[in-house]
């Protein structure tokens, strides 16, 4: 008897305590703490009933900024704005089943450039162009960046207010580099010389960190690398994966591989910012959002040693930098019951000055004029980058064209595939797609 | 019992098996045989789902690793749970105290366990078997982009992972082995092994084979734990049909819902070629104490 009360006992201790360490380890993703998110304006025309406005966007630094300021100003009254912790595949997952239907679980989007083509061709997110020309002057609109707005913009419509883009940037050990009489690489020949020295040093084995992740990453690596040579996956919607610039772009990529980690296409953004942490890695490229990270010091004790440059061009005479402007923004879903003046209202007053300088530095806000050489550590390479990304492409088969492409490009790098098979595959997945058979 | 009370007691049972179980069931069924997009109403094309499941080489691939998996970690289950639930069995005060905290990696959230599983083979997190496996071999092993290494990872995590229940059922079991037959077996010289081969086991054949059942369902659904352990699974052939089903329908707002429908009715049908044999024991046995 007293053995079975010992054991229970025990028992009930040890599941106890492995559920309290679950849960906590469920609950520490969430970032949603909107306590000290700026308060702003938010002035719609209050509805008569109890409302809820749900809000999906993904969280991480740079996007939360926003998301909190707008639960924060906007709730108020009879409204309620709810926003639940979700990561980027989740939202990615959640958008399509939201919009699928006559009526969707959610009432404001976060969305992103690359997703606006498809979404938008379907009818299912607003344009957002009258509600910009009532609103613009209120709210300051015309400050958002032009080139931001094009890029949420399909067949000459606004469908997302932009909040924010990310862009390549380099970051690389500044103490490293100055030790060895090095500078920040500007082709990938240089990279790949810069790295031959680091390693010729004996401290860092692969010195170059890229996020190159098989079920994500990759494909937006081998993009900038196309982008670079001026070429990009469609082209009018035609498939360019066996244009010279795709041959490049693996070449390119194929050639860095030997000073990578050889597990690098299980390597996440986060996976090469804990490289750079950790100092395993000399150089890294990877979205301006993630460089903020880089600079801090509860992160690593190699925290102030970080120097960031525009990265490098895939070829000395490329026309662009290897680099993608992923730019993000709010959309409002064709399917929502709410009054979309009200939701318009609700995501201007989140994108305005006082947001977007509370963004900054985890952010490169799409305010003009916010993102000066002095706002962050790397906000020079940012603008730099900015200005020689080649502008993305708008079109609606660029996302399944990517998912159906991405095994394939995966089996090129690892050495599965030769690079002309492999670019003769992917042509012809993406063509099937465009074609939809 | 009175039919009434009868009803009332197993009305609710029977209404969220049929809305939790039996509705869906029927759905996916339905769904296999259409084109499926969220939110719209399916279109009929036959037996175009099934047709493009089983000739794509990667469902082969999927189907392959999962049933590898099962049977390398079934085997590897029993064994183990069986020899650790006679060590625990042996053990006095420390019992509890052994078997709760075997129980944390039972009762953790896959995912959960899974990342944390990972890190202790990942250089960049810190990595410590890693680290000591190379010390002592001198070999770098490449765990989550070499096929065998990785399933190597896969199986001893799945291994951690379910064990504690196997040994938590055989221990039960081994309390029901009558003192008398051990004695039996011991007057007439049987030693230890002997004992365990031809006295214990078989008067546990039932508890066995349950253990045998819960943990092949198990590993036949693997899914959340690949994507810490296996990032590229497609690409090194470790992918799970759980796994091809979710890359298929649901990634990166991909929207084959009928295929993703197609592979869980031949999932099903693969479950049951599986369990088939003991769920035939069960039922001998229910009926032979019947």
């Amino acid at each position: 008897m007293r053995n079975r009360t010992q054991i229970r006992t025990g028992i009930t201790a040890m599941v106890i305590a492995a559920s309290l360490t679950s849960l906590t380890a469920c609950g520490a993703g969430s970032r949603t703490g909107a306590e000290d998110a700026t308060a702003v304006e938010c002035d719609y025309t209050m509805p008569e009933g109890e409302t809820t406005v749900n809000v999906l966007a993904y969280n991480s630094s740079a996007i939360d900024p926003f998301t909190n300021t707008m639960v924060k100003s906007c709730t108020r009254e009879n409204v309620t704005l709810k926003h639940d912790p979700i990561d980027f595949s989740g939202q990615v997952t959640k958008t399509t089943a939201t919009l699928s239907g006559d009526t969707g679980s959610y009432d404001i989007l976060e969305t992103y450039g690359f997703a606006v083509p498809e979404i938008a061709s379907a009818g299912s997110i607003v344009p957002l162009d009258d509600f910009v020309a009532e609103y613009g002057e209120k709210y300051e609109l015309d400050a958002l960046n032009e080139g931001m707005r094009s890029a949420l913009s399909y067949d000459g419509k606004l469908y997302a207010l932009p909040m924010q883009a990310q862009m390549y940037v380099m970051a690389y050990r500044q103490d490293i580099f100055d030790e060895l009489d090095l500078t920040a690489p500007e082709s990938f020949e240089d990279m790949i010389a810069a790295a031959e020295a680091i390693r010729e040093q004996g401290d860092i084995e692969y010195p170059i960190a890229l996020p190159m992740s098989a079920t994500a990453d990759v494909s937006t690596i081998y993009q900038a690398a196309m982008n670079s040579t001026g070429t990009d996956f469609l082209d009018a919607g035609e498939p360019q994966f066996t244009s010279d610039g795709s041959r490049e772009a693996l070449e390119g990529l194929k050639s860095l591989l030997p000073y990578m980690d050889p597990e690098v296409t299980t390597f996440d953004q986060p996976s090469v910012q804990q490289q750079m942490f950790n100092g395993n890695a000399a150089m890294a490229i990877m979205f301006s959002g993630r460089m903020n990270d880089l600079t801090l010091e509860s992160n690593s004790p190699n925290f102030d040693k970080f120097g960031f440059a525009a990265p490098p061009s895939l070829a000395a005479d490329a026309p662009y930098l290897f680099s993608r402007l992923s730019v993000d923004g709010w959309a409002i879903p064709e399917n929502t019951q709410l009054d979309k003046d009200m939701l318009f209202q609700m995501i201007a007053s989140s994108v305005g000055e006082d947001a977007s300088n509370a963004s900054v530095p985890a952010a490169y806000p799409a305010r003009e004029g916010i993102v000066t050489d002095e706002s962050s550590a790397y906000a020079v390479a940012a603008n730099e980058t900015i200005a020689a990304t080649m502008p993305a492409p708008n079109d609606p088969f660029s996302a399944p064209v990517t998912n159906a492409i991405r095994p394939v490009l995966v089996e090129v790098l690892l050495g599965q595939t030769e690079v002309e098979d492999g670019m003769q595959e992917m042509q012809r997945l993406a063509e099937e797609t465009v074609s939809g058979s | 019992m009175r039919r009434r009370e009868f009803a009332s007691f197993i009305g609710p049972s029977l209404l969220v098996m049929v809305g939790l179980l039996v509705l869906p069931l029927i759905r996916t069924v339905q769904w296999s045989f259409q084109e499926v997009n969220y939110g719209q109403a399916g279109t009929f094309i036959g037996l175009s789902n099934y047709t493009q499941a089983l000739g794509d080489p990667r469902f082969g691939r999927a189907v392959f690793f999962t049933l590898l998996l099962t049977a390398i970690v079934t085997a590897l289950i029993l064994v183990v749970g069986y020899l650790v639930a006679i060590g625990v069995n042996g053990l006095g005060k420390l019992r509890p105290y052994i078997l709760g905290s075997m129980l944390v990696a039972y009762v953790l959230p896959g995912v959960v366990g899974a990342v944390s599983f990972s890190w202790l083979f990942n250089s960049n997190f810190g990595g410590v078997l890693n680290l000591v496996i190379e010390r002592l071999t001198g070999q770098e092993l490449l765990w989550f982009t070499d096929t065998w290494p990785n399933r190597v990872m896969i199986i001893a995590h799945t291994v951690w992972h379910l064990l504690p229940f196997s040994v938590l059922m055989i221990l039960a079991g081994l309390q029901g082995v009558p003192k008398e037959l051990r004695e039996a077996a011991r007057i007439d010289g049987a030693n230890a092994l002997k004992m365990h081969l031809w006295v214990i086991i078989p008067t546990m054949r039932g508890i066995i084979g349950f253990v045998c059942l819960i943990t092949i369902m198990d590993v036949l659904r693997t899914f959340d734990s690949l994507i810490p352990l296996s990032p590229q699974a497609d690409a090194i052939g470790n992918e799970s049909i759980m796994f091809y089903v979710f890359d298929n329908a649901f990634r990166d707002g991909s929207q084959q819902l009928g295929l993703g429908s197609a592979v869980n009715v031949l999932s099903i049908l693969l479950i049951l070629i599986c369990l088939f044999p003991f769920i035939r024991d069960l039922l001998k046995e229910a009926k032979a104490k019947a």
